[in-house]
């Protein structure tokens, strides 16, 4: 299952975000969230899912590739 | 190089009030803003009084993904600053930026924050701290949150020297643009330390007023025979410090010019306040402005309701001023705004500036009867208005002997 739809709801929460920008090819740039924000959101999603994601740099544009990443540890980390 | 420096904007959140007018009415109404702590810990803290900043509202000023990353005291410090650089209308051209700079003070920078990832690691056993964590407690964050904002590339230096840290940043900030190394700076001071650990610290040091059992919002007594120390606070304030040639050509409104400024040290005691080291700082600072002590017309004490501290910064004033100390208007304002610590100066500095720009004098309230030992005109309970103010002086003496003593008078060209 894709976490997208956790993904939104947490953007919607943390920072206010409105859901209907909240779409898979949405830049996090375009939403206003720079590097430090994305850090504190990656953190809050370890959290939420008790995922740890990996510590090295993973390129990350879109919301789309949040969720693929969250989705790929997901599946690492629950199989 | 020796160029003159003109004070052009003020801001302020504080405990007795947020914007420099409603500050400077609630000093001369005598309002208190000390109050009975409401926060969740408020049981475990034996003094649970404090001057706490109630209506500052984060999220008028900041949006959530903004307030990820600025804690409390940055958050303070950027509202302060924005009323300030309004105040003063003050645009800075590109090729001015590395001409303009900012020095806060700050004692505990984001304690909040610090305290938050302590409980998390040492008290839950949890491996996880937040990890923006060192970027909103870092003590210089609150300057440098200043210096993004409004491009200023020239320097940017916090100050930590406890109480005086605010005050020292006004006055070396002063000194950048006096000897020509810059143009403009913003200057001030913010704290946020009202959390558990701080507090629980300030308790143990016992250095803190017990609450007043009739009425909380009277327990700061400074030069009171029955003072028993000093009420924590927070807030910050911020001044636009500008060349006084720039400011005339531009048509700047000008507060008044800084006109003198010393920090020094009584390299004696850790904590005891000492007359003779704060006696050679306001004597410095006289010399700086190129004053006479009787030209002085209020100061604006110290005064922390410390049973040595005002006794001792009696002491000093007579020793600088001799006969005059009797004859000029001495206040704490501390009384009303609480000690703000690393912010203190910069408030109190702008109480005597705004004193200035009033010509009037705001009172030490809660003072019945004075100690024997404290027997200048500490401005009892009532403010006085239509008082010729040429020019006014704002004492800050530190925990660690830092001293610092800021002298403004109204600006002639």
């Amino acid at each position: 299952m894709s976490s997208l739809p956790t993904i939104q709801r947490m953007m919607v929460e943390q920072f206010d975000l409105k859901i209907e920008s909240l779409t898979p090819d949405a830049t996090l740039e375009s939403l206003g969230l720079d590097s430090l924000s994305v850090i504190e959101f990656m953190f809050n999603l370890e959290d939420e899912l008790k995922i740890k994601l990996p510590d090295e740099r993973v390129e990350i544009k879109t919301l789309q590739d949040v969720t693929d990443l969250v989705d790929r540890i997901v599946a690492e980390q629950s199989a | 190089m020796s160029r003159r420096v003109v004070i052009t904007g003020l801001g302020i959140v504080s405990p007795a009030g947020s914007s420099p007018d409603q500050f400077f009415t609630n000093l001369m109404a005598g309002r208190s803003g000390i109050k009975p702590l409401t926060c969740s810990f408020a049981d475990q803290l034996s003094i649970k009084i404090a001057a706490s900043v109630d209506d500052f509202n984060p999220s008028e000023h900041f949006s959530k993904i903004q307030l990820t990353g600025i804690e409390r005291f940055s958050q303070m410090a950027l509202v302060a600053a924005e009323q300030a650089v309004q105040d003063a209308q003050l645009v800075l051209d590109e090729s001015e930026y590395s001409r303009a700079g900012v020095y806060m003070g700050s004692c505990l920078g984001g304690a909040g924050t610090l305290e938050d990832g302590y409980i998390e690691v040492f008290k839950r056993n949890n491996p996880r701290i937040k990890p923006l964590s060192v970027l909103l407690s870092m003590n210089n964050a609150a300057a440098s949150h200043l210096s993004i904002k409004y491009c200023l590339q020239g320097p940017n230096i916090t100050y930590s020297t406890a109480c005086s840290s605010s005050a020292i940043a006004v006055g070396e900030a002063y000194r950048q643009i006096k000897h020509g190394y810059a143009d403009v700076m913003l200057a001030g001071g913010a704290e946020a330390m009202l959390t558990l650990g701080a507090m629980k610290a300030w308790e143990a040091l016992r250095t803190l007023a017990h609450e007043d059992p009739e009425d909380p919002g009277a327990s700061c007594k400074p030069f009171s025979k029955n003072r028993s120390g000093l009420v924590l606070g927070e807030g910050a304030a911020v001044l636009v410090l500008e060349d006084a040639e720039r400011a005339i050509q531009r048509g700047a409104k000008i507060y008044g010019e800084l006109a003198g400024y010393d920090c020094s040290s009584d390299s004696s005691h850790i904590t005891k306040p000492d007359s003779a080291g704060q006696t050679r700082t306001i004597l410095s600072a006289l010399r700086d402005a190129k004053l006479q002590p009787s030209e002085i017309g209020y100061i604006n004490a110290h005064g922390t309701a410390t049973l040595a501290g005002d006794i001792e910064e009696t002491k000093a004033l007579k020793l600088a001023f001799g006969a005059d100390a009797y004859k000029i208007p001495v206040s704490s304002t501390k009384s009303m705004h609480g000690h703000l610590m690393g912010a203190t100066g910069a408030v109190e500095f702008m109480a005597a500036i705004l004193a200035l720009q009033h010509q009037a004098v705001p009172p030490t309230i809660n003072l019945q009867q004075a100690d024997p030992e404290c027997d200048l005109d500490y401005v009892a309970n009532q403010g006085r208005t239509d008082i010729p103010l040429n020019a006014v002086m704002s004492n800050s003496f530190a925990f660690g002997g830092t001293n610092a003593v800021l002298i403004a008078r109204r600006f002639v060209a």
